[in-house]
């Protein structure tokens, strides 16, 4: 594309543009991050006075311990990391089982299973949200990190997208590890998983970033304030309160905080995010 | 049997898979579909009141208005989320520069990993009447202050561009991803045939992303209905008619009137529509043809 013949005038006039068009773009990317951290960082008077704010101002840490110790954000902080590891870690082990059962050749009843959990994707979760509701409050489950951890515990997005990953392990040599005498058990512990790390990678990123931003099941199994999860404290904390609401004023660099809280995890995993996910999205739509 | 002995290990396996989605995925589902059809009691019995949930929430103004609501915000952000995404990707293909590149990729995409409240969080701030940067800089150009998110005129709008602002990026690479795929050797035959950089784009590059294309129209034409978390942090009293979405509806009947009959039916019709669209839309792109 970069030939010599198209070094032209018009050429050089299109690269300008077309970088400048991109550098207005990143610009109305960074600049609510660079505000948000910015404010954050400021202390509680600068944060509230009306100024472009891109650098932090009489740079301080008031934000952060308000939010953290004063406000408790660390409670709700505790139960998302909760929610996240376990929920990650048994999606994780149920989809990679699930997956390397839908590669055995001459199952009875695969096709079944398949399909079974085909249908599961083509309805959408939101839609049945009120009798989800009820069976979580008939299984005693409302007000628990239970019911957080056991919403999306499986899914089939990420049975086919380990059944796709365990596709393209050899079956012979599952085979004749059998014919010495190995389980599937050991076959699945000590030969695929293994030999899965990249798509185990992918699914415990996908899931782990789902997890710690989720909020539909918070927001109708929760109500209790001590069991809330990240996500929906810092929702009451930035949308729902006005300024002077509680026993002391909640400035704009508290709830800047907490948003930085709320994003530091997931910018720690972000560059091994970049390595899988594409690959993970195209893998997971492959249903044949 | 002598067959359910030589797998046991396997069904075993596949026990707890399946045992969850009967109880969180199709037992809900059932129940659902009956409670769509009683009228919902805590208490006592629940008697069957055949279609009457159905026309209560079709009769209820209240659900049209969200159904609206749900169109014209939804038709915005697919029209955005489909033209933006791809205007990126070729954009940053003609981009000579590695790193440029990459950091700008790695820039895009930021907002996607983040959840809607804290999206929506930097937002409400981003567009806060007094000391916003949108604000600010619209009074250093001498405008008026505008209340972005307590505005009928502008709430649409608002929730349109912050949905495109943060799905950007997560469609670019996707594309992003086709391009690469494109085997450089139809650009060599491009070239030797004379055709200029952009009809290299128009006619090389443009056609092999039309796969791509119809998994990002499908992907975000099932989003449309399900639009909740966006709405549900960012609405408020004084837009609310403006911007309220079918779920919010499903949830407010739901959850907060407890009127679970109705609710349910409610989601009922927005399966019922999902499936209608899903099977309009894989008709009209195509998308079994690959």
């Amino acid at each position: 594309m970069k030939s010599s013949n198209q070094t032209s005038w018009q050429g050089r006039l299109f690269d300008i543009v077309n970088v400048l068009f991109l550098l207005c773009l990143v610009a109305t990317m960074i600049v609510p991050f660079l505000n948000t951290l910015a404010l954050a960082f400021s202390s509680n008077l600068a944060s509230m006075r009306p100024e472009i704010i891109l650098w932090p101002k009489e740079f301080s840490l008031e934000g952060f311990s308000t939010v953290w110790s004063r406000m408790q954000l660390y409670l709700p902080f505790t139960n998302n990391v909760i929610v996240t590891l376990v929920g990650t870690a048994g999606h994780v082990l149920l989809s990679s089982m699930a997956g390397y059962v839908l590669i055995q050749k001459g199952l009875p009843g695969k096709k079944w299973m398949l399909s079974a959990i085909l249908l599961t994707m083509t309805v959408p979760g939101e839609a049945i949200m009120i009798p989800l509701y009820i069976v979580n409050k008939d299984l005693g489950l409302l007000n628990t990190l239970s019911a957080l951890i056991l919403s999306g515990f499986v899914s089939g997005f990420s049975v086919l997208l380990m059944r796709n990953f365990f596709q393209s392990v050899p079956y012979e040599m599952s085979e004749s590890a059998r014919i010495d005498g190995a389980g599937d058990l050991r076959i699945f512990l000590t030969m695929y998983m293994p030999l899965a790390k990249a798509g185990l990678a992918t699914v415990t990123l996908f899931e782990f970033v789902s997890r710690w931003n989720q909020f539909t099941p918070a927001v109708l199994y929760l109500n209790d304030p001590a069991k809330y999860t990240l996500q929906i404290a810092l929702k009451s904390l930035i949308v729902d309160t006005d300024s002077t609401s509680s026993n002391f004023m909640i400035t704009t660099n508290v709830r800047m905080a907490g948003i930085v809280i709320a994003l530091l995890p997931l910018i720690v995993i972000y560059p091994y995010v970049q390595k899988y996910f594409v690959k993970g999205i195209f893998l997971g739509a492959n249903k044949e | 049997m002598r067959a359910a002995f030589k797998f046991k290990t396997l069904y075993l396996m596949m026990a707890p898979i399946l045992a969850y989605f009967a109880i969180f995925s199709f037992y809900p589902l059932v129940r659902g579909l009956v409670i769509s059809f009683q009228q919902y009691r805590l208490i006592g019995d629940r008697p069957f009141v055949g279609f009457a949930n159905y026309s209560d929430v079709l009769k209820d103004p209240v659900l049209w208005d969200t159904f609206g609501n749900t169109l014209v915000i939804g038709a915005g952000i697919f029209a955005l989320n489909f033209i933006l995404p791809i205007v990126l990707a070729l954009s940053l293909n003609e981009v000579a520069s590695a790193w440029f590149k990459k950091i700008t990729q790695m820039i895009v995409y930021l907002p996607h990993l983040f959840s809607w409240v804290v999206v929506g969080g930097m937002w409400i701030l981003m567009l806060s009447p007094d000391t916003g940067v949108v604000n600010q800089i619209m009074m250093l150009f001498g405008a008026d202050p505008v209340n972005f998110l307590s505005s009928d005129r502008f709430a649409r709008a608002v929730m349109i561009l912050t949905s495109g602002w943060k799905e950007m990026g997560f469609t670019c690479i996707l594309y992003l991803a086709a391009i690469v795929g494109i085997n450089p050797a139809l650009y060599e035959a491009a070239r030797i045939d004379g055709a200029s950089r952009w009809q290299q784009v128009r006619y090389v590059t443009v056609p092999l992303l039309v796969s791509t294309m119809k998994v990002v129209v499908m992907l975000n034409m099932l989003g449309i209905l399900r639009m909740f978390d966006q709405i549900f942090v960012m609405s408020n009293g004084a837009i609310a008619d403006k911007v309220d979405v079918i779920m919010m509806y499903t949830y407010q009947r739901g959850i907060l009137q407890f009127e679970v009959g109705p609710a349910t039916a409610a989601g009922f019709l927005i399966i019922l529509a999902t499936f209608a669209i899903t099977y309009v839309t894989r008709a009209v792109i195509r998308y079994d043809e690959g």
